[in-house]
């Protein structure tokens, strides 16, 4: 039976995750415990390089002698630093981390580490299989960065254009997310009846599976069957003097890509603020108002003075990651615009990256694409987050 | 005096009559088009590319999702998709739960290192990575199976959960470990027994999650999975949808049968959802 | 059933001194009480005895046993947490015997002691029940009665009373004493309310910066404070101070400052050409004050001034000023004038206590 092959092959792939994690504990434990024995030495240096290359020697391709060194060497560094730094400290929370760190060092920090390898190097169609079948790589240095900033990542746009245009993207993203949740969020805050109707029906954008949301939205936007055209058309044949002021029924997908992906995108991302938002203005004690409309305090005076101020360090944090959620967003595009042959004109950083790498197949060019971008990104977050600390310390 | 009265009651009844004007008009652009997909579904094959907006169309019917169900392998998207999911969430909860916990309640050299690290693996643009793990379950031979998949996403909802679920563990007060302690369970006895089973909550909003993550996820498997045997309904759903002949009809159908109970679990806990985010990022 | 011994007790946190060298002895079956003000250092030296914090020197020994590495579960003490720390996902009952439950404890066993401890707690009803339903202070009776069933050779309670309100701790005040009866066991109590010192203790133990200031019966802490900071400390309300000078004119010692002189008779202070010119504070409770009244070994009468009221019931709280120096009196209700009259006042000699200004240790009788 499929099913139960499928099954089978799962759950045998969990208890090999099982066993793993016990394996590490074991060996961490091992260099906890026995760090100050006489015998710690030898007994590491023989047994766990030897295990070592007879699991990785397996999945790697090879029992070298090459290989058998690497890990005598590592396992030398790791067994002095457990006798002379660690030595038996902290057992408990390492022994908590180490499986969820060490997944994140072989799926995370290591595919980091490689993207900068691959950077330096040149992978792509051509060399691929020379890669599969040496393992070596022609080594070119900065070209690829070079290539970054003077070449197209696609056919026709450039590095600064794409930089613009994410820029653009982002900004009015997270203007109108968050214009959009604190309009949303103040109107909920309301004693009003239907409340909790309404706040569910405005959270089902963010609520449905992004897939579906964009790929139902794109066919809204078709310039024939979406309803957005065919609203527009009701509109004009209601108010004729719409078409004055140059309201008309446009190909959206074609004509204005990155137009409809910012739209798309505004209504996914909206209910995330407003719930954030709405959480942020119940949590203001009510006797803050009453002191104001004491003190004479109009409508527009109590959101200047109390509701912004007191709003703001719930909401800093959430902007923080929305920015960069924005930034990062290759879901809408990629999805609206397609794959290969699908236009470029919408293509922010980050899609361009994606379809370099596996439209056209340049692997070395985006890793390198890709650092550029995660560098662009990781001094905008440290400067931002900077100077958030630094408001937070001014109250 | 009285006269006065009225008329702030009637300014107050204007105003929140202009407040439902305005929450229903954004609560129907919220939901316009999950009820035009649902509608689609419903349509005869001869009218799916139509300018009607009714929303029963004229001679629904369930042709659709017949055809989805009989003629496409959405079933067996679904269960593939289901799998890889929930393997993925048992282990990114279950390695997520420990390091919480060891952040949360021990004091050691690394700690805030490791927190920012955490932090800023958020930084990584999504495509960053995928390049590198494509490269790697390719040499691992893994491409086109479950485990490739499970191997890719298991730790990419890991930073976010672990620090929803240190957020939750600090509220939880010491003094219970403390009694447990006393009452005599080991440290890890007293994680087991008392702040696990109080931590149910967090790991539900963790498990879901890492569930939705998953569940929604589409660039990976664009890049590992090519042969719709293997297929998650996301790309199942996207052939449906394809650059040329769209089948609107399935496609809607599909939608409906992923959404609705997303939508219903999602509704369920995004209240805990949203105290969950708000505590891990506020309390960074 | 234990004795319990501080020996040099030392601990820090980061360079942050919290128990500068505490030594203590508990006698088998005492009620200790350890007070004094937040962050002096009191509720660490309970935790360091549970063996839920770090000892950085010193001993600790349980029935002659040193028990600095042992497990807590393994050091036969039972704690009540200021929080009660009652586990929010078990019954009652569960929290009652989860420590028999981990000890693999014979079932009808851990059944007779939890009905015993629940009947002597009157918990019989509440046994099914969640923590969070019930109230107050029948979960601090549960957090007592986890407890009890160990039967431990120490109890620790660490301020067990401090989250009731006013009249319930009073309730579980008595509750407690007639625990102690039942039980006769060693009990530990941490508290920052000299009240509950006062009336629970067999012996005090008063601590102020990490260094215990004075051990004694109440009564010792009350009749003869050893120096400024329990003076302060223990009564309520608290003991008047008076700065000044001692001088010795002829054969007689006088106390004088700016607003008062008083003579000081041979029995409070012997010796009177020793303390000529020395600066002292010169301690009198309220209750020692007297208004309008004559009394044996009394003091010169005082000129006042009464500047507010305070009816108590059957006591009354009067704030004077003499000179400029402020004092309260507590006298029998109802003191008859109203604010700003004049008064004369006397001092009892008898409780009356001197302590020198810069050691701010008693040297009086």
């Amino acid at each position: 039976m499929d099913i139960l092959k499928s099954i089978y092959e799962v759950v045998w792939f969990i208890l090999l995750v099982a066993a793993g994690v016990a394996a590490l504990e074991g060996y961490f434990y091992t260099h906890f415990k026995f760090y100050a024995r006489a015998w710690f030495f030898p007994a590491v240096l023989g047994v766990f390089p030897a295990l070592a290359l007879a699991v990785f020697g397996g999945l790697l391709g090879g029992y070298t002698f090459k290989l058998w060194l690497y890990f005598l060497l590592a396992e030398a560094a790791i067994a002095a630093f457990f006798r002379y730094a660690v030595k038996g400290r902290h057992t408990v929370p390492y022994l908590l981390l180490a499986p969820a760190f060490v997944g994140l060092a072989l799926l995370l920090v290591y595919p980091f580490v490689f993207e900068v390898y691959l950077s330096f190097h040149d992978l792509k169609l051509t060399t691929i299989m020379m890669w599969k079948n040496t393992g070596t790589l022609p080594f070119v240095g900065i070209d690829q960065y070079v290539k970054v900033f003077t070449t197209s990542p696609l056919s026709e746009v450039t590095f600064w254009a794409l930089l613009g245009r994410t820029l653009l993207w982002t900004f009015s993203n997270v203007f109108f997310h968050v214009a959009g949740g604190f309009i949303l969020a103040l109107m909920l805050n309301n004693q009003i009846r239907f409340k909790g109707f309404y706040r569910t029906l405005l959270v089902i954008p963010w609520a449905m599976p992004q897939v579906v949301a964009v790929l139902a939205m794109r066919g809204e936007f078709h310039s024939t069957n979406g309803f957005v055209n065919i609203l527009i058309g009701k509109l004009l044949a209601v108010f004729p003097f719409l078409a004055a002021l140059g309201v008309a029924p446009v190909q959206w997908l074609t004509d204005y890509p990155l137009l409809t992906c910012t739209l798309i995108n505004i209504w996914l991302g909206i209910p995330f603020m407003m719930v954030v938002i709405l959480g942020g203005l119940q949590s203001i004690s009510s006797s803050y108002y009453d002191a104001a409309d004491i003190d004479g305090a109009s409508y527009f005076q109590k959101l200047r003075f109390i509701t912004m101020p007191l709003v703001r360090p719930v909401m800093m944090p959430a902007v923080t990651l929305g920015t960069v959620w924005t930034f990062n967003n290759i879901n809408v595009i990629y999805l609206v615009t397609g794959q290969a042959g699908g236009t470029e004109q919408a293509d922010i950083l980050v899609s361009a990256l994606y379809k370099a790498a596996f439209t056209y197949n340049r692997y070395s060019y985006s890793a390198a694409f890709a650092i550029v971008v995660f560098a662009m990104l990781f001094f905008f977050s440290v400067f931002y987050l900077k100077s958030f600390d630094a408001a937070k310390d001014e109250r | 005096m009285k006269k006065e009265m009225s008329a702030a009651a009637k300014r107050r009844r204007l105003n929140h009559l202009l407040l439902h004007a305005g929450l229903f008009l954004f609560a129907a652009a919220c939901v316009y088009p999950l009820l035009r997909i649902f509608s689609v579904s419903l349509r005869p094959g001869d009218k799916l590319v139509s300018m009607d907006l009714s929303l029963i169309p004229a001679g629904a019917t369930f042709v659709s999702y017949a055809k989805l169900l009989g003629d496409t392998m959405f079933l067996r998207w679904l269960w593939n998709s289901l799998l890889i999911t929930l393997a993925t969430s048992f282990i990114g909860v279950s390695l997520a739960s420990t390091a919480a916990y060891a952040f949360s309640r021990f004091r050691f050299p690394g700690k805030k290192v490791g927190m920012i690290l955490l932090l800023s693996s958020q930084m990584i643009p999504a495509g960053m990575l995928i390049l590198p793990l494509f490269l790697m379950i390719m040499k691992l031979k893994l491409m086109n199976t479950y485990l490739g998949m499970i191997i890719a996403y298991s730790v990419s909802s890991l930073p976010f959960s672990i620090w929803i679920l240190k957020g939750y563990y600090d509220t939880i007060p010491r003094s219970l470990e403390e009694a447990a302690l006393v009452d005599g369970t080991s440290q890890v006895g007293a994680f087991w027994r008392i702040i696990l089973p109080l931590s149910t909550p967090a790991l539900s909003i963790a498990f879901l999650f890492n569930f939705t993550t998953a569940w929604n996820e589409y660039l990976v498997a664009r890049v590992v999975l090519f042969s719709s045997q293997q297929y998650t309904w996301t790309l199942g759903l996207f052939e449906l949808q394809g650059q040329y002949i769209t089948q609107w009809g399935m496609f809607a159908a599909g939608s409906m049968l992923v959404t609705i109970p997303v939508l219903c679990v999602f509704l369920y806990s995004s209240k805990w959802l949203i105290s969950g985010l708000t505590l891990g990022s506020v309390k960074g | 059933m234990a004795t319990v011994q501080f020996k040099g007790i030392v601990k820090k946190f980061g360079d942050n001194l919290v128990l500068n060298g505490v030594d203590v002895d508990i006698k088998d079956h005492e009620f200790v009480v350890i007070v004094g003000p937040s962050g002096c250092g009191k509720t660490t030296l309970l935790r360091m005895l549970a063996g839920l914090e770090e000892i950085t020197d010193g001993e600790i020994l349980i029935d002659n046993l040193l028990v600095n590495e042992l497990h807590p579960s393994k050091r036969e003490i039972a704690m009540v947490f200021q929080d009660y720390a009652l586990y929010p996902h078990m019954t009652v009952e569960e929290n009652m015997n989860f420590a028999l439950r981990l000890r693999k404890m014979d079932k009808a066993e851990i059944a007779s002691r939890v009905a015993e401890a629940s009947n002597v707690l009157q918990l019989n009803k509440f046994l099914k029940r969640m923590p969070k339903q019930l109230s107050g202070g029948q979960r601090q009776r549960v957090a007592i009665g986890r407890a009890i069933v160990r039967k431990p050779k120490v109890f620790l309670f660490d301020e067990p009373l401090s989250n009731l309100d006013a009249k319930l701790r009073e309730e579980m005040r008595v509750e407690i004493a007639k625990l102690y009866q039942r039980l006769n066991a060693t009990i530990i109590y941490v508290t920052h309310d000299q009240v509950e010192a006062m009336t629970l203790a067999g012996r005090i133990v008063i601590m102020n910066h990490g260094i215990v200031q004075q051990v004694g019966s109440p009564i010792e802490v009350y009749r003869k404070p050893c120096n400024l900071f329990v003076a302060g400390f223990i009564g309520s309300p608290t003991m008047n101070f008076m700065t000044g000078k001692l001088a010795l004119e002829g054969e007689a010692l006088f106390f004088k400052n700016e607003d008062i002189k008083l003579s000081i008779p041979p029995y409070l202070l012997s010796d009177a050409k020793k303390h000529d010119g020395r600066e002292v504070v010169l301690g009198v409770r309220p209750d020692d004050v007297l208004v309008e009244r004559d009394g044996e070994k009394c003091s010169d009468k005082v000129q006042g001034v009464l500047e507010v009221c305070e009816l108590l019931g059957h006591r009354e709280n009067l704030y004077l000023k003499v000179g400029g120096m402020r004092v309260l009196a507590t006298v029998e209700a109802f003191f008859n004038r109203s604010p700003g009259s004049a008064v004369t006042l006397c001092f009892n000699y008898k409780n009356m206590h001197v302590f020198d200004k810069a050691t701010e240790s008693r040297i009086s009788e």
